[in-house]
């Protein structure tokens, strides 16, 4: 056994009960880890709350006391962001039309949109969990949309290639603008859902919910746009996913800023 | 370092029924589950070296929150993680404040360092004082796992993170634990064998 084994038999092992016989064998022989479940296992004084200010917080909420319906089933808030994804985007491509999605190759639009697919589930499911404080996350909730932003930069660098462009920004700025027109609304419209959960972390809310109405803005643009210069869908395309996450970072900043506000009036 | 035995971390069961019960606006729940949960919140607030004024703000705070979202305790989830999420989070927001105030604060001059006597440098230091030379991250692990006993996954889950995370986490804080303890004891020995 090594200290490193040590290690995970510490994390697991509760106070209370013995060591396994390999454990206690180790050390006997390491003092280094001898000297750190003694450590570990110190007891000291542990301190406790006053009576009068458990009393003070037990009055604060019973004067407040009303039933409160439990939050629906994940499912339901997952099928609820489901739903809003497709309508806007089978909207946006009716409304500007399928250009982009028939000059795609087969190739093309699989790395593209199964990519924007798997980003969009993740994120949902990311958002639904930090709606419930305590949930299991598969993947960290901070790193989740850096590392969505990171694989959609790849994807499109892997599957577009550099093509001539006389108006690159002309263009691009109208692509950005189509992008955005779709996705500013559908955030809105995820923050009220969002709302209903804890938020325990407005600024990773905020990222997970513009990143996600992001991914709209961009699949919109794919099934639109015919330009398949990489740089332009790298600039104007991406960009929309980078914008609407900064901003829900920064919306998620003045909710946090409101909510710490609103604490220090309604404090018991 | 261990959970007390008399505390929540052994009546799961228990303070489920006492949620639900609270969601529901039963009075006498409620006031049970605040008598229950509050001792080992206060733990995790006061611990290490935090001062029972800052401990006893926290946990009025934590319990602020907790009434304010108690509505996304879902039942047959366990209450533990639920709870130490929302905790957390009040100790991170009570971190930056005090960050904030600290970064505005101007030192006037230079405090004459408390004498200590022969007696108490020749002691050992305590859990608490070799914790709070952790990072912040690491600190909340171990104090989870070690002071509020809580599992791996439990703390994974209040911590929004990943299993594996908490486990580096946890090796981490270990081995940096194992190296003060060694810088603690080498003199000790050089000591001893002069």
């Amino acid at each position: 056994m090594t200290c490193r084994d040590m290690d995970g038999i510490m994390s697991s092992h509760s106070g209370n009960s013995l060591l396994p016989p390999e454990a206690a064998e180790h050390i006997v022989g390491c003092e280094r880890c001898r000297s750190l479940v003694r450590l570990l296992h110190e007891t000291s004084e542990i301190p406790a709350p006053s009576e009068s200010h458990l009393k003070r917080i037990q009055k604060g909420i019973l004067e407040n006391l009303r039933p409160v319906r439990p939050l629906p089933p994940s499912r339901i808030f997952l099928f609820s962001f489901a739903l809003i994804f497709l309508s806007v985007v089978a909207v946006g491509a009716m409304r500007l039309g399928m250009n982009g999605w028939s000059v795609l190759s087969m190739e093309q639009k699989i790395a593209v949109f199964a990519t924007l697919a798997a980003s969009a589930v993740l994120l949902a499911l990311s958002m639904v969990r930090q709606m419930v404080p305590g949930s299991k996350h598969g993947v960290s909730p901070t790193t989740l949309p850096i590392a969505i932003l990171l694989v959609l930069i790849l994807v499109i660098a892997a599957v577009f290639r550099s093509e001539e462009e006389s108006a690159f920004v002309t263009n691009g700025l109208m692509c950005i603008r189509n992008g955005l027109e779709y996705s500013i609304p559908t955030a809105l419209l995820f923050w009220m859902l969002l709302r209903r959960g804890a938020m325990l972390f407005p600024k990773l809310i905020g990222a997970a919910a513009g990143g996600f109405s992001g991914l709209i803005g961009l699949s919109v643009l794919e099934i639109n746009c015919s330009n398949l210069n990489v740089y332009h869908i790298l600039v104007w395309h991406w960009g929309v996913i980078l914008i609407t996450s900064l901003a829900g970072v920064v919306l998620g900043a003045v909710v946090e800023y409101v909510d710490r506000y609103r604490d220090q009036k309604n404090s018991f | 370092m261990q959970p007390d035995p008399g505390g929540f971390a052994y009546a799961s069961p228990d303070i489920e029924h006492l949620m639900a019960r609270y969601q529901q606006a039963d009075p006498v729940a409620s006031a049970a589950l605040i008598k229950l949960l509050s001792p080992q919140l206060y733990r995790f607030f006061a611990g290490p070296m935090g001062s029972k004024t800052d401990a006893e703000d926290m946990l009025q705070d934590a319990w602020l929150r907790i009434h304010r979202v108690r509505h996304t305790y879902r039942q047959g989830e366990p209450v533990l993680p639920w709870v130490y999420a929302i905790a957390r989070c009040v100790r991170v927001d009570d971190y930056r404040k005090r960050h904030r105030i600290a970064s505005r604060e101007t030192c006037v001059d230079v405090l004459p360092e408390p004498s200590v006597s022969k007696d108490e440098r020749a002691c050992l230091p305590r859990f608490e004082e070799l914790v709070a030379a952790l990072p912040e991250s690491q600190r909340e692990v171990v104090t989870m796992l070690k002071v509020d006993g809580l599992s791996i996954e439990e703390v994974a889950r209040a911590m929004s993170s990943t299993v594996g995370a908490v486990k580096q986490k946890a090796h981490r804080a270990y081995e940096r634990l194992r190296k003060l303890l060694d810088q603690i004891a080498q003199p000790a020995r050089k000591g001893a064998a002069q």
